[in-house]
């Protein structure tokens, strides 16, 4: 199984969700966060914004599906401009079901 | 290491806790997070398992699109359900104790009781000491 967190832009994560959804990935989390990436910041005239809201979606799904739900989320969440975000992908061993207490996804 | 990631109840927090404090890893950091699951965030009875039938009836009437769903057109809204996560990092070998006082804590048997991902940790550090790997997180 991996782990998916990607850093979206707020505006674009209903629209992500959706089309998650549609692909048969209905579960994830979303965490508000702020940060900044490469550009350090936002410079709007004389006002300096040193960190940026972005939603964190985090999901856990099968190896398989790795690349179809990258897919599906850089294609949604992009704009095509500086703050479009990143995905990271790591590695989780198990995962449980807590209402049942079974190993599984 | 290992890193247990639970997704749980926003009521069971607190016993959650205690559980935890009396295993002996009281160790943990708690987020409040939204987040749906198989059945998309629909259900009601997933927000708390205490909730009232006739207050979900008054949720689902009086509940109204958001913002951005407002001005664009969408298909539908998608809905999310307040849950709080908790990130553990343990020794190997106590991993699958605290997943199970985890579950028997949290199991209430109906749908949103969460989930619990264990994935592995590469390094820890302790900032104040400069401690590494297993005497970090002791």
């Amino acid at each position: 199984m991996k782990m998916i967190r990607a850093f979206i832009r707020p505006e674009k994560e209903q629209e992500v969700v959706l089309a998650l959804e549609g692909a048969g990935f209905p579960s994830l989390t979303k965490i508000p966060v702020f940060g900044r990436g490469k550009q350090k910041g936002l410079q709007v005239g004389p006002v300096h914004y040193d960190e940026l809201p972005k939603t964190l979606v985090m999901m856990v799904i099968n190896d398989g599906e790795v690349e179809k739900v990258v897919g599906i989320i850089s294609d949604k969440a992009r704009t095509g401009f500086i703050g479009d975000g990143k995905i990271f992908v790591s590695p989780v061993e198990t995962s449980y079901t807590v209402r049942t207490g079974e190993a599984a996804l | 290491m290992k890193e247990i990631t639970a997704i749980i109840r926003r009521d069971k927090l607190h016993e959650t806790k205690r559980v935890l404090e009396e295993l002996g890893y009281p160790s943990l950091t708690i987020q409040s997070v939204d987040g749906r699951g198989r059945q998309k965030g629909a259900l009601c009875g997933e927000m708390d398992s205490e909730m009232p039938e006739s207050f979900c009836t008054a949720v689902k009437l009086k509940s109204t699109p958001s913002s951005y769903a407002m001005e664009h057109t969408l298909p539908k809204v998608a809905l999310f359900v307040p849950k709080r996560l908790l990130t553990i990092i343990v020794p190997d070998d106590v991993v699958t104790k605290i997943v199970k006082s985890i579950i028997k804590v949290n199991q209430t048997g109906k749908n949103g009781d969460g989930k619990i991902f264990v994935s592995p940790i590469s390094g820890a550090f302790r900032v104040r000491t400069g401690e590494t790997g297993g005497e970090a997180i002791s």
